[in-house]
């Protein structure tokens, strides 16, 4: 299976070396900046595509890790070329935006993965598994982390071109709080005030189930340089997990305090079990053998909407309805 | 200083004994319960003399008294106690309503006593530290407040603590006070408003709320979040903790009150893996300050005013549940 890739930033790197390590046929890539694409197929020794155009001709599976506010266009006309498509979350801007494309996808007959990743950081897996197979009894309470320090100039920052930090970094935890507990009926958040000049975010989110159970998930752009926080506490009527990114990984590194961060912080995952990697891997394995995607686009799209919801809650102080 | 203990109905009494004992000049003359069962199991275990009741303690003219009964019998050991002219330690939460609170501040004032309510975790060092940062402005502008004070269900220990009448609610009571105080003492701000998420998604067996999630807005602007949950499991290393990150501008704290633990196991033990703390215990530091201001007559650190409003930030969090919708405390009472 042919795979090109459309946008080479960090994400587009990132998918890159999981391709590489997994062995999978990474022919080339597309992206309209013509020094970052060729210092990129360079660095990977894949094809350059002058066109998105060229690179549909020459592939089977287009993975789009552009940023958002491009990947209706680029989704779209993919799959209108009947390629398979990779996409990089969050789905869309909007939940407009996202339906077209699962409405592209259901015309073209092809099929769409949504790169959630966190559904395949092993720790978080194994959780969500403890969660779902009942050995922890009915989940009253889930407690969800991820804050890192602000993004670098560029889209990230501008909530116009990635839907601000609900939608680009929350949404990670939300769709995990929907693995785990299911729609929510109600959704509050609170967010920081803000700092004149800087990007710093803070929001908290308060999910309200119909059963009773409730989920606190806390998203930030809003550390120093260089530290990247998450955590998880799944609380059942009959036994607890918990795990925090400030425990000890199988591997440290100490490296001197106060050196220049990289421009998107990423969580670091353990040795051989990169989320990444097994997120691809299941996602190619699951196009080569017609298997469904562990994550569908309905459930991609549910947490564009409820990370959208969350915004909704922060900018109006009120409780909103999503049932 | 001659002080009585008013009932062991609160867990917090067994260790107050032992706090009150390390304190020089101070004599622990007793407890008063009406739970004959509680009065000999206690009166053994702590050599200590036992009143059938509360008056027969208040009798022997103690100059301070604690009251460590359910929530909602504060109001009447505070004025029972301070008609006898004794000061006061009360148990948190003050009350489990606004109106038995105001009729403890009329009796204590009308006598010219000392009320102090009890919030340990000002006593906390590292809570300490962490508000003197912020009181320096060594973060910056503040962000957001995360705040987490897990536990067990503690009905095992004492049943009432599951039961509306005497506890007034369920996690979110027991809880909740610790760090709206916290917020309160740290930035000197009141709480705005709450919205909550309170239910039982824990016990099926108690008519309390086990779980309650508050998204506060403090008066300067600041969201900070409350998790009042007795959702750790009965085999959990430790009772619970009580954890609080401030988000700041410039640098985040990191605040983990009880951090500081050895890992113990025990072999044929039902908590056969334990947590088990080595930092100075903050009651301690609470009931000196309290033998202090009683011995000089000077103002306790913790006054009745904020125990009063910690517990409308509770009958907010309770009211906000039930319509959701934010429920400002200041207009409750």
């Amino acid at each position: 299976m042919k795979i090109g890739i459309v946008g080479v930033g960090t994400m587009g790197r990132v998918h890159a070396d999981a391709y590489r390590r997994i062995g999978a046929e990474l022919v080339g890539a597309y992206d309209p900046n013509p020094e970052k694409l060729a210092e990129f197929v360079s660095r990977f020794t894949v094809d350059p595509f002058r066109s998105y155009d060229e690179l549909l001709l020459r592939v089977d599976l287009v993975d789009v890790t552009a940023p958002t506010f491009a990947h209706e266009e680029l989704a779209v006309r993919a799959l209108e070329a009947g390629k398979d498509v990779i996409l990089e979350k969050p789905l869309a801007l909007d939940a407009a935006s996202g339906r077209r494309i699962l409405a592209a996808a259901r015309a073209s007959g092809r099929r769409l993965f949504v790169a959630m990743v966190v559904r395949f950081f092993p720790q978080y897996r194994r959780a969500a598994e403890l969660a779902k197979s009942g050995q922890l009894g009915r989940v009253g309470t889930v407690r969800l982390k991820r804050v890192l320090f602000p993004p670098g100039p560029g889209w990230y920052r501008d909530p116009e071109r990635s839907g601000g930090m609900p939608v680009d970094l929350m949404i990670h935890d939300l769709d995990y709080a929907r693995w785990v507990l299911g729609d929510p009926v109600r959704v509050f958040a609170r967010r920081s005030p803000g700092v004149e000049g800087k990007v710093l975010e803070h929001v908290q989110a308060v999910l309200g189930y119909e059963n009773g159970a409730m989920a606190l998930v806390e998203g930030g752009w809003a550390y120093p340089p260089g530290y990247f926080r998450t955590a998880l506490d799944l609380a059942g009527e009959r036994g607890l997990v918990e795990w925090s990114s400030d425990q000890p990984p199988p591997l440290g590194t100490l490296f001197p305090k106060g050196e220049p961060a990289p421009e998107v912080g990423l969580p670091m995952a353990g040795l051989e079990e990169d989320p990444y990697e097994l997120e691809l891997r299941h996602a190619l394995e699951a196009l080569e053998r017609g298997k469904p995607f562990d994550v569908t686009p309905e459930d991609a799209l549910a947490a564009l909407e409820l990370a959208l919801a969350v915004r909704a809650s922060a900018d109006s102080g009120r409780v909103v309805e999503v049932a | 200083m001659r002080v009585g203990i008013l009932s062991f109905a609160h867990l917090h009494a067994e260790g107050y004994v032992q706090n009150l004992r390390r304190i020089s000049g101070v004599e622990v003359i007793g407890f008063s319960d009406t739970d004959p069962e509680r009065g000999r199991r206690f009166s053994q275990a702590y050599g200590l003399r036992w009143f059938w009741t509360h008056e027969d303690l208040l009798a022997e003219h103690p100059d301070a008294v604690i009251v460590t009964s359910e929530n909602a019998r504060h109001r009447e050991l505070v004025e029972l106690a301070v008609r006898a002219g004794a000061h006061v330690l009360c148990e948190k939460p003050i009350a489990t309503r606004t109106e038995d609170a105001l009729a403890m501040k009329a009796a204590v004032e009308a006598a010219g006593l000392t009320f102090m309510t009890a919030f340990p975790m000002r006593f906390s060092p590292a809570v300490q530290a962490a508000r003197a940062m912020v009181g320096e402005g060594a973060l910056g502008r503040i962000l957001a407040v995360v705040g987490v004070n897990h536990s067990e269900n503690p009905k095992r220990h004492r049943a009432w603590f599951a039961e509306k009448a005497l506890a007034g609610g369920g996690a979110t009571i027991d809880h909740t006070v610790h760090l709206a105080d916290l917020y309160r003492w740290i930035f000197g701000v009141e709480v705005a408003e709450v919205v909550a998420e309170v239910s039982n998604p824990f016990d099926p067996e108690v008519d309390v709320d086990t779980a309650g999630l508050l998204l506060l807005k403090l008066e300067n602007g600041v969201p900070a979040s409350i998790d009042a949950s007795w959702s750790r499991p009965p085999s959990y290393p430790r009772w619970g903790h009580l954890k609080m990150e401030i988000v700041g501008e410039k640098a985040t704290l990191v605040l983990d009150a009880f951090a500081g633990h050895l890992h113990v196991w025990r072999r044929g033990q039902e908590r056969a893996y334990e947590w088990l703390g080595y930092h100075p215990d903050p009651n301690q530091g609470m009931l000196e300050a309290f033998v202090s201001s009683v011995r000089n007559g000077t103002r306790p650190p913790v006054t009745w005013r904020d125990g009063y409003e910690a517990l409308r930030v509770v009958l907010a969090a309770y009211r906000s549940a039930e319509r959701h919708a934010p429920v400002e405390p200041g207009a409750l009472g």
